[in-house]
């Protein structure tokens, strides 16, 4: 096996574990949609209290983000640097 | 004095961004001149492999020999001097130093990030001043100084809520220092949404320095507060005794998990979002640059996609300040109050 077909298979497994490391995504959608459904819910229930509760959806929002982009780090560092 | 202080600051930052760009350019005229010479189209690196310039791989395969000792190859050589050609979308990450100084196995070189931390410094203080001056501004506030009151404002409400059950001089003494930090944090990410701006804190060595130390001070300030009594925080109250020493070993990975957390949370919204951006707006520049109409007219997508990402960037950049510092709120107020939670808002 030459050193360039050795490189291309580096390259393609790269590609693979990219690919399958954005599965993680996910997860952190059905998370957002939980957060943003209880948003729903409770102004619902209590509508002069929109704004704080808009104000907890956003922090609940990007922390559950954050996990989303822990995995788009991961695949990143998967594609980029190894 | 602050003035002083942040036009000097300004200056200082303008005068090496000027060296630096005429080093650069300095860097393309040498490139430039080496390719005027004939090129061969063989490519040899140093382990004797020989390929042709199509066949060159891209990305940090690419690794260059010592560019002030030529070798026969000038395409080579050329490659070598363009050891700044970016390469791959994580190249806009990379830390260049300036000034090269070392005292024996410390490096305390002034690089890149250094650069654009005083350049942040210079900028906060530049506003603070400027709005401030003659007198603390005016009664009727115009945009700038709403801007300012509103960034100031923003950490004492912080404080006063999440900190409960101490008497308030004890709660303003954190003050200043979460509200550094988040003004810091949050100047840094508006900064790298400047175009060939860098981001201080898509690196994960600031941003874990940053979140290891107000960690470790947050301990520091549970056992000055509560004594050894800290130790308790780890059980929670009405557990059964047996069950005791693997809650408290089962608690302490949460704990410390904190430290990494908010670090990492900070760093991986800002390298991922200006990752994807740069990864996007590539896409849509070399479909800009085919001569194609249908690429043409079809690049209207990742142009829009280009645009909503950065309108997105720009709200993650202040939401993640504003996380980072609700968050260490948070863990101040479980060291000093060691679990007993005055509101019902209860994070990890």
């Amino acid at each position: 096996m030459t050193r360039m077909e050795k490189f291309e298979m580096l390259e393609g497994a790269k590609s693979m574990g990219a690919g399958a490391a954005t599965i993680a995504s996910a997860g952190a959608a059905v998370g957002i949609g939980n957060v943003f459904s209880s948003l729903i819910h409770s102004v619902a229930r209590n509508p002069s209290l929109a704004k704080q509760l808009f104000g907890y959806a956003i922090l609940g929002f990007a922390l559950t983000e954050a996990i989303a982009l822990f995995a788009l780090m991961m695949v990143f560092l998967i594609l980029f640097v190894f | 004095m602050s003035e002083i202080f942040s036009v000097f600051v300004l200056g200082f930052c303008f005068c090496f961004y000027v060296s630096v760009n005429t080093w650069h350019a300095y860097r393309i005229i040498q490139i430039n001149e080496r390719l005027q010479k004939p090129m061969t189209f063989k490519i040899t690196w140093k382990d004797g492999l020989v390929i042709t310039p199509w066949e060159r791989p891209i990305g940090p395969t690419h690794g260059p020999s010592d560019p002030s000792s030529p070798s026969g190859s000038p395409v080579k050589d050329a490659l070598d001097l363009a050891q700044d050609v970016p390469h791959s979308p994580l190249d806009q990450f990379a830390i260049k130093s300036f000034l090269d100084m070392r005292v024996g196995y410390l490096y305390i070189s002034f690089t890149n990030p250094a650069f654009f931390m005083l350049l942040t410094l210079g900028l906060v203080f530049l506003l603070f001043h400027l709005v401030t001056k003659k007198g603390g501004g005016k009664s009727v506030p115009n945009a700038w100084q709403s801007l300012v009151e509103l960034i100031y404002d923003f950490v004492p409400n912080l404080v006063n809520e999440q900190i409960g059950g101490l008497s308030g001089n004890v709660k303003q003494k954190f003050f200043p220092c979460i509200s550094v930090t988040f003004t810091f944090s949050l100047f840094c990410n508006l900064q790298g949404m400047i175009p060939y701006s860098f981001t201080v804190t898509s690196h994960f060595l600031i941003t874990l320095g940053l979140s290891f130390s107000i960690f470790i001070g947050i301990t520091l300030v549970g056992f000055q507060r509560n004594g050894l009594h800290f130790l308790s925080f780890s059980l929670p109250a009405g557990v059964p005794l047996p069950l005791a020493p693997f809650l408290v070993l089962l608690e302490l990975i949460p704990h410390s998990f904190r430290a990494l957390s908010s670090g990492i949370r900070l760093f991986a919204n800002m390298m991922a979002g200006h990752s994807s951006v740069k990864i996007l707006s590539g896409s849509a520049w070399t479909m800009l640059c085919m001569n194609d109409l249908f690429y043409f007219i079809g690049d209207l997508g990742p142009l829009c996609l280009v645009l909503a990402l950065t309108g997105l960037e720009l709200g993650v950049a202040i939401s993640q300040a504003h996380v980072s510092t609700i968050s260490i709120c948070i863990y101040l107020n479980d060291a000093t109050n060691l679990h007993q939670t005055f509101f019902f808002v209860i994070f990890l």
